[in-house]
């Protein structure tokens, strides 16, 4: 079995996060870049798979040339190669963008499974799994906490807030999981040493055979306009308890939908 | 060039320590202070024993070990960046896959019986030359091995020998042949305890436990030799040597957790209406405290690339030594100053690390042994000033 599991570098979402004052994108320049921590959690569920069912785990990330830094940490986890897709055009693409070059990048690889984190800490659309088995025209499995692989057939318990629900399909099928699937590794030393000499593919938009004017900024199908910081936090209110603090909190939770 | 900057191999390595330190280790400390207060062991051998395992499971083990025994051989530089990451937390923890440098003389029977064991945990050593009579003039050791037949027959006492309650062999440097002294006289045994050694323990301020052995006509055979014979004295200081670079490296990673603690708590403390964070007063302990800690990181660097360089560490070890222990005691002791009476309290665990860093500047050769050792490389021409990195 083939998987491939999709790797976003993200800016850390514990330390200050900006956009730019140029183009309202996000400022990697200033942040501490980090893989996004759901993806984590996909690279485990693969990996999993691998020691019990065998195959091969490939990498995939879009991003600027800085990712690398992101994709090598992840094949210090134990993946087998990556494909890095980086192109001076994709800066400022849109969801819809990205998961056409993913979609193109997958269907190079002809993967039998694709696993990816249920969204990122920058964006969180929380969209890409969808978008990219649209675009595949296969089935989209999203918001796993468990995957259970027999066969070519998979299977899922997706997490709802009331429960979770048991879902099925045949592979190829993309897996979105949330961090309640598995407990990622740490790189160990030698994975780490290791992650330096796997293969890492970089490949361009014509590459893929995307054409540049669909992506990026020029084939956006939604640009961020305007930003602001968020105002500094209010104070709260203070409730003097003369005898009614109680009622007085009741009325407050209530007014605010929180009961 | 001077690069001082870190592979990317090297930085991934540090920051996934960092992560697990801060996951899996830290989340214990406050059942450390809890049970040490109780007057309980720190922790649960199991604990640390699970935990030991974990980090092996995930691949932390061996750091400085040869390959062939599945260590991973990142040398002195990386077994002290990893150091510098374990020492952020008083949880009494250390990756697995480690044994005495020394005990890789061990012959091929004794290799199977000491050295493998030890690197998989089986088993425990501890390094007994110290004496009642004799601590950093270690020449002076009167510990007495004796031929009768094939054996050896040893009589004794040691004394703060690290690890000592919990060893179950120790690798003990005795006298062969008074005439000659440390110069070919003196002999390293490794040494089972069930061949009659007893261990009694030291109680001290801190956390560190030694414990005095006592060798009572203990037999033991010929092939109990570690080396050879009347070779024991260079082992011996081979050993205390080559990992004194490790000493500042964990009061690197202690002293820079503290000084967070006193950033942090300056920024939130207010008084006479303002942090006191505002106040030189702090500013200067916090700057001061930086710089300190700044100058060991490079001096152990230095001593770990000398000893990963095959170069003699022995000058720039004691000066990193000697340097990082003096540097943890005046950190911690600003970061208790800046906390004030929360600083003294048992709520907090500074007062433990205050009693625990205190040690630095005492075993593993004290300041005043680090400054004669390098006034006397300097006063004899052994070491020139002037030099980087020659």
């Amino acid at each position: 079995m083939k998987i491939v599991v999709l790797v976003k570098q993200v800016p850390d979402s514990g330390a200050e996060r900006n956009l730019r004052s140029d183009d309202n994108t996000v400022d990697r320049g200033s942040a501490n870049n980090v893989i996004n921590e759901m993806d984590e959690y996909a690279i485990e569920e693969a990996l999993s798979i691998q020691e019990k069912h065998g195959g091969e785990v490939v990498v995939l990330t879009m991003g600027p040339s800085g990712a690398t830094e992101s994709i090598r940490k992840a094949l210090s986890m134990g993946p087998d190669s990556a494909v890095h897709v980086a192109d001076d055009a994709l800066h400022g693409s849109c969801a819809v963008a990205t998961s056409k070059v993913l979609a193109a990048a997958i269907g190079q690889l002809d993967a039998d499974l694709i696993i990816c984190g249920a969204e990122s800490t920058d964006g969180r659309v929380q969209v890409m799994p969808h978008m990219i088995a649209e675009r595949l025209g296969i089935a989209a499995l999203t918001g796993a906490r468990k995957l259970t692989v027999d066969g070519s057939t998979l299977t899922i318990e997706r997490q709802t807030e009331e429960g979770y629900e048991v879902v099925t399909a045949s592979t190829p099928a993309v897996v979105s999981v949330w961090d309640t699937i598995n407990e990622p590794r740490y790189p160990s030393f030698k994975g780490i040493m290791a992650a330096k000499k796997k293969p890492l593919e970089t490949k361009s938009l014509a590459d893929l055979g995307v054409d540049a004017s669909e992506v990026g900024f020029d084939g956006a199908t939604s640009t961020v306009v305007e930003h602001s910081k968020r105002p500094p936090r209010q104070a709260g209110n203070k409730v003097a308890d003369s005898g009614d603090g109680g009622v007085q909190l009741v009325q407050y939770l209530s007014s605010e939908k929180f009961v | 060039m001077v690069d001082f900057s870190l592979s990317d191999e090297e930085r991934q390595i540090r920051d996934t320590v960092r992560s697990f330190i801060t996951r899996e280790v830290m989340p214990l400390e406050a059942e450390v202070l809890r049970n040490e207060r109780a007057g309980a062991p720190a922790i649960e051998p199991g604990v640390l024993a699970d935990l030991r395992s974990k980090a092996r499971k995930a691949g932390f083990w061996g750091v400085n070990t040869p390959e062939e025994y599945g260590g991973m051989n990142l040398g002195a530089v990386m077994s002290a960046i990893v150091a510098m990451e374990t020492g952020r937390t008083f949880v009494p923890f250390s990756f697995g896959g480690y044994a005495d440098v020394i005990l890789y003389e061990c012959d091929e029977d004794q290799k199977q019986r000491y050295l493998i064991p030890t690197i998989e945990g089986e088993r425990r050593s501890c390094f007994a030359i110290t004496e009642p009579g004799a601590g950093s003039d270690a020449r002076n050791i009167r510990t007495r091995a004796v031929r009768d037949g094939g054996d050896w027959v040893i009589n004794g006492e040691k004394t703060f020998i690290t690890g000592g309650n919990e060893a179950d062999f120790v690798m003990v440097f005795a006298v062969t042949d008074p005439t000659r002294g440390a110069d070919g006289g003196v002999t390293c045994f490794l040494v089972d305890r069930d061949m009659g050694w007893k261990s009694e323990p030291i109680p001290t301020m801190g956390q560190w436990g030694p414990a005095s052995l006592v060798f009572d006509d203990v037999r033991v055979p010929d092939s109990q030799v570690l080396g050879e014979v009347g070779k024991g004295f260079p082992l011996a200081m081979r050993w205390i040597g080559q990992g004194r670079f490790m000493i500042p490296a964990r009061a690197i990673g202690s002293a820079e957790r503290m000084l967070q603690m006193a950033i942090d708590y300056a920024t939130i403390r207010k008084s006479m209406g303002h942090p006191i964070a505002d106040y030189q007063a702090i500013q200067w302990q916090i700057a001061d405290s930086q710089v300190e800690i700044e100058s060991t990181k490079w001096l152990t660097l230095y001593a770990a690339w000398r000893v990963q360089q095959g170069m003699d560490a022995r000058h720039a070890s004691s000066i990193a030594k000697l340097h990082g222990a003096v540097m943890a005691n005046h950190v911690v002791d600003r970061v208790l100053q800046i906390h004030g009476g929360m600083g003294y309290t048992k709520e907090l665990p500074i007062e433990r690390w205050y009693r625990e860093l205190r040690l630095l500047r005492i075993y593993e050769g004290t300041d005043e042994i680090q400054r004669r050792t390098i006034a006397r490389n300097l006063l004899k021409g052994h070491v020139r000033l002037g030099g980087i990195g020659e």
